[in-house]
């Protein structure tokens, strides 16, 4: 159950619900990779409609799992935390973002508030992280790897879980 | 002018602890949109869900939550938001507690003590937890602001949330104290941002990362502000915003947001952005 994201050429969201792929082009040519002082990834349109979860990112490591140690070692390079929505309890149709108007994912006078389930952006700095990986014999960003682990709100209940983690574009960012 | 001081700092003040306690055990027996429940449903259910996540208006709207719950503490909260004299003069100034669970005491122990016990005085503690639209003692208009569809609804879409069976109580299942966020995230990633948006995302991912830790009815946007921990939280989050602010790298938000009211509260996004213009200021107590 972990989204492996590799760096190659850009291509449409495959998997079988719980384990999703979708390769990424990170150009880190020109010698950035060599003089950034700081990288975000930065992954849009995140779904937060059902509960809360972590995002567990690891870089190199297409076997990593909800079992891998969050270590250097193991390429981790963070977590983000989704706070869910909690699923709908409103009448049908109530929680469907996808009928929204466009422009109201933006406040625009008399045009109401953005849809509370419009996707959302999350940042990790991976500052670190990316030079372990540029330094490491592969000597690039060759994949990303995604392990979406449910936050229900009973710690017994926790864990690996298909279908939570949803996103959009997924980029890198980095600052010289 | 509310003082809001750290929760370690108070619990070393049975005084001012207790008067903390007193002013949210006062909200949970008003039954109407001055009180406890009212305003933790703002927050979530029962619907409509106001709060703002993943969007630039996530501090501005958290600040004018804990703004308009601060005066209900302070008993100075009238109808529609409205501000009235003081109804318990010796509540007119209590500030929220922050709790900052990056020290080494969250660290090692987790929730601070005021709102772990479940008793002082042989009392049940108000900061421990709540029973979901119950005002006990109170003049309960609005006791029924969770039916027993919405209460059936929650324990099967957020099992754990809540109680499992009777009144619907909050409930917390911890993590270890050190996976709480670490006090170097905070000040080499979070406190670093040089623009409004990035350390607006940076610092709600933070919170959500305590959200969790919590666990419980914490972990869940629609039940989450029924804890009372939720309050504390948010004092510590709002804290660092305005420690951001008044850095080197602080930066108001774009001038696009300014005009935007934050429902369902008379304020707007500028109207937030001076926390001495709200009556309110942070600091530390060393207690001797």
């Amino acid at each position: 159950m972990a989204m492996t994201s590799s760096a190659g050429a850009a291509g449409p969201p495959t998997g079988d619900g719980a384990i999703v792929h979708r390769d990424l082009v990170f150009d880190l040519s020109a010698g950035e990779e060599a003089t950034f002082r700081r990288a975000d990834l930065v992954v849009e349109g995140v779904d937060h409609a059902q509960i809360s979860y972590e995002v567990r990112v690891f870089l190199n490591n297409r076997a990593a799992d909800d079992t891998t140690a969050r270590s250097p070692d193991n390429g981790y390079a963070g977590r983000f935390v989704v706070f869910g929505h909690g699923n709908c309890f409103g009448a049908a149709g109530h929680c469907d973002s996808t009928i929204a108007e466009p422009s109201a994912q933006s406040v625009e006078p008399g045009g109401g508030l953005p849809h509370p389930l419009a996707p959302q952006t999350r940042m990790l700095t991976i500052t670190e992280p990316l030079r372990r990986a540029l330094a490491s014999p592969a000597g690039r960003l060759e994949s990303l790897t995604f392990v979406p682990i449910a936050k229900a709100p009973r710690r017994d209940r926790r864990g690996l879980a298909a279908g939570l983690f949803k996103c959009g574009r997924i980029s890198l960012r980095t600052y010289r | 002018m509310a003082i809001r001081t750290s929760i370690r700092g108070a619990e070393q003040d049975s005084a001012r602890i207790g008067l903390i306690r007193r002013a949210i055990a006062r909200m949970k027996a008003v039954g109407d949109e001055r009180g406890y429940d009212w305003f933790a449903a703002l927050h979530g259910v029962s619907l409509p869900i106001w709060c703002e996540h993943g969007s630039a208006l996530f501090l501005p709207w958290h600040r004018a939550y804990l703004y308009y719950f601060e005066l209900a503490m302070q008993t100075r909260l009238g109808p529609r938001f409205s501000r009235v004299r003081p109804a318990d003069p010796e509540l007119a100034e209590v500030g929220l507690p922050w709790w900052d669970w990056t020290s080494p005491a969250s660290h090692s122990q987790g929730l601070p003590d005021a709102y772990a016990a479940e008793t002082v005085d042989g009392q049940p503690n108000p900061l421990a937890r709540t029973t979901i639209g119950s005002c006990p003692g109170g003049d309960a208009f609005f006791v029924g602001v969770w039916s027993a569809a919405l209460v059936d609804a929650v324990r099967t879409q957020l099992e754990g949330s809540i109680s499992p069976s009777g009144p619907p109580e909050t409930v917390r299942d911890p993590d270890p104290p050190d996976e709480l966020p670490r006090a170097e995230t905070i000040d080499t990633v979070v406190m670093r941002q040089n623009t409004y948006g990035s350390f607006n995302m940076s610092l709600e991912q933070v919170h959500g990362d305590v959200h969790v830790w919590v666990g419980g009815s914490m972990s869940q946007v629609p039940v989450a502000a029924y804890d009372p921990i939720f309050w504390t939280h948010h004092a510590m989050i709002d804290r660092l915003w305005y420690l951001w602010q008044i850095s080197d790298v602080g930066r108001d938000p774009p001038a696009s947001l300014l005009n935007t009211v934050l429902a369902p509260f008379p304020m707007t996004v500028a109207d937030t952005l001076d926390i001495e213009r709200l009556g309110y200021d942070y600091a530390v107590d060393a207690i001797a």
